[in-house]
């Protein structure tokens, strides 16, 4: 099986700061790959560079056998990107959204169907700034599926949500998944990387120090010898929480 | 190739379309594209329309008792180029309002004004018109037009032949009114105001909520971008334009004799121009702060220069001979050319002209400059 997404070499310089440090990797179709890492580790400006919106200082990225830094304008038709804060113009409808993000790629769609696609039919007729953050997030990731992509890219999707809202959001990610497309994702969460990623790569200082799937990960470094000080509970606050509060998704969230 | 082009343009298209109803739902933008030239247009008409005739504020301090000077004060406390200030009645009084320039000039009539002289079939007498250096021009226009009026009452005590005389005749000819000048200016204003300030307000805005950011990872194409803002600019514009002018029209009775197709798409050539300033300036910028400081080297020179609140022609020629090519100049010229003047397109090529060498320019600029962040 061929690999949807390439990764060689790829370097990115800012002043005398090696943000990105020569790193490569794959995704296959229908993969949800994870980038990992603290602060300032190149995770960010990775996807950016990925998403023709930093210049390509060395290396290659090649998107469904298209290069990134030859056709910049080709990526752009087969790429889903849903920003870190997603915002949109105000005094604007749902509906409205949908129909200019489908233009922008010459394309007329049917809006409900995509709003339906996040739970947002309802909200239809709103205007974006009456949204909570849970739903802008769900509407900005319906308005980077509109054209189809075969590549979707989130950067930190559920920074800020409440536990309801992220569990609505992982579902949402594995739909995409299901559709077929490659969803490549950062994040602070490891539960959320365990959960969600079929594989990860964790970086550390514009390197990957790190590649494989969670569960290989986990027991390489239990073959290492590691052992949690603490007894593993069996449930987690998280656990308590939804436990009392429920799983469905919140009016207004 | 022709479905690419159907597509670019349903792109553009769609954009416009949404923005105009996004435009019309939001109140503070229809204060300031519409609402806020309206308001100028109130004060500046108001100011131009009431009287255009000259009049001068003068005091008159009548030392005389008789008849003759009685009247002569009651006729010209009656006429339309003089306002006689009622509360001045010293000479004192009247120098010191002089000084502060309220009054341009003081009559007085003597003690013995209108007295008639031993021997002497008629009153006669010598009024005096005192005025201040600063009001030289006003002291010896006033002093002619009491001149002139004795003449009449000269001829009238005691007739004689006059073989050269004087008379005026009105034209039946409009010229251009105070309004005529402040009305095209307005118009600059507004197109300024929804060109300029429009989206370098936007801009910087949509620049720090990452929405243009988000959109350059879309194909959509800078001159798309471009295109759409300028459609829908030109919709918006030609609206608050046409609101103008029926205000200007109903109330300050603007006579339009131009061709209004005509000025309409010269109108629209015009607002798109000036939009590329604020394309460039706002397409430049990446904050509020950066874009204010050179928004303003570029916006106010055009305010005071292209004839915005006054006409270019009360300038220096040097001055105007510079102000000339200011880009919207031409704009403000062509407005009033073809509204008051009844000019066609191929009397104002020059101004069209510079329209559209202004357009190029600034568009490369605004092109090579623009940033998604």
């Amino acid at each position: 099986m061929t690999h949807m997404v390439e990764v060689k070499d790829l370097k990115k310089r800012y002043g005398d700061k090696q943000a990105v440090d020569g790193i490569s990797f794959t995704v296959k179709k229908g993969e949800i790959f994870g980038i990992l890492g603290p602060n300032g580790a190149g995770k960010t400006t990775t996807l950016e560079m990925m998403e023709t919106l930093r210049p390509i200082d060395g290396g290659s990225v090649k998107i469904d056998g298209i290069d990134v830094k030859k056709n910049p304008q080709g990526i752009k038709y087969i790429i889903g990107v849903q920003p870190q804060t997603p915002a949109f113009q105000d005094k604007t409808r749902l509906t409205e959204v949908i129909e200019m993000f489908a233009a922008a790629y010459g394309e007329k769609v049917d809006a409900m169907k995509f709003l339906r696609d996040v739970d947002l039919e309802e909200k239809a007729k709103s205007f974006v700034e009456d949204l909570s953050g849970g739903q802008k997030q769900r509407l900005s990731i319906t308005t980077a599926l509109v054209h189809g992509p075969k590549v979707f890219f989130l950067d930190e999707p559920t920074t800020g949500l409440d536990p309801q809202a992220r569990r609505h959001l992982w579902e949402l990610i594995e739909k995409v998944r299901e559709k077929g497309i490659s969803v490549i994702m950062t994040t602070h969460y490891m539960d959320e990387a365990e959960i969600l990623c079929d594989r990860i790569a964790i970086m550390d200082n514009g390197k990957i120090v790190a590649i494989d799937t969670p569960r290989n990960l986990i027991d390489q470094l239990l073959k290492r010898g590691f052992k949690k000080k603490q007894e593993v509970q069996q449930a987690s606050l998280e656990d308590v929480f939804i436990d009392l509060t429920g799983k469905a998704i919140r009016e207004g969230a | 190739m022709t479905t690419n082009w159907k597509r670019s343009w349903f792109t553009v298209l769609t954009f416009v379309r949404i923005n105009t109803k996004r435009f019309f739902r939001d109140k503070t933008a229809i204060f300031f594209t519409i609402g806020f030239p309206l308001i100028f247009l109130f004060v500046f008409g108001s100011l131009n329309g009431s009287n255009s005739s000259v009049s001068f504020n003068v005091a008159l301090i009548n030392n005389s008792d008789s008849s003759f000077a009685k009247d002569f004060a009651k006729s010209l406390k009656e006429s339309d180029t003089l306002k006689v200030n009622q509360e001045v009645t010293t000479l004192d009084e009247a120098k010191e309002k002089m000084s502060r320039s309220e009054l341009d000039a003081t009559i007085i009539l003597p003690e013995t004004f209108g007295d008639t002289q031993q021997g002497d079939a008629y009153p006669s007498g010598e009024a005096k018109v005192v005025y201040t250096q600063n009001n030289t021009q006003s002291g010896t226009a006033l002093s002619s037009i009491l001149q002139s009026q004795f003449a009449q009452i000269n001829q009238k005590l005691a007739p004689s032949v006059s073989p050269f005389t004087v008379t005026g005749e009105e034209l039946n000819e409009n010229s251009l009114s105070a309004f005529d000048y402040t009305f095209a200016g307005l118009l600059g204003f507004a197109i300024i105001g929804m060109g300029i300030f429009g989206p370098i307000n936007v801009f910087p805005e949509l620049k720090k909520m990452g929405i243009l950011r988000r959109l350059s990872t879309t194909p959509l194409r800078v001159w798309q971008y471009f295109v759409s803002t300028m459609i829908g600019q030109a919709v918006i514009g030609v609206l608050a334009i046409t609101i103008m002018f029926i205000v200007a029209i109903t109330v300050f009775h603007l006579q339009v004799v131009g061709n209004w197709f005509e000025l309409a798409l010269f109108i629209i050539l015009s607002i798109m121009m000036i939009l590329g300033i604020g394309l460039a300036l706002g397409g430049w910028a990446k904050n509020e702060r950066q874009v204010a400081p050179l928004a303003n080297i570029v916006v106010f020179p055009m305010m005071f220069l292209s004839g915005t609140f006054f006409p270019r022609f009360l300038m220096p020629e040097w001055l105007q001979n510079i102000t000339a090519f200011l880009p919207l100049t031409p704009v403000i010229d062509g407005i009033r050319l073809i509204t008051t003047e009844g000019a066609h397109f191929i009397n104002i090529l020059p101004q069209i002209g510079l329209v559209a060498a202004w357009m190029v320019v600034i568009y490369i600029i605004a092109f090579k400059v623009f940033r998604w962040e």
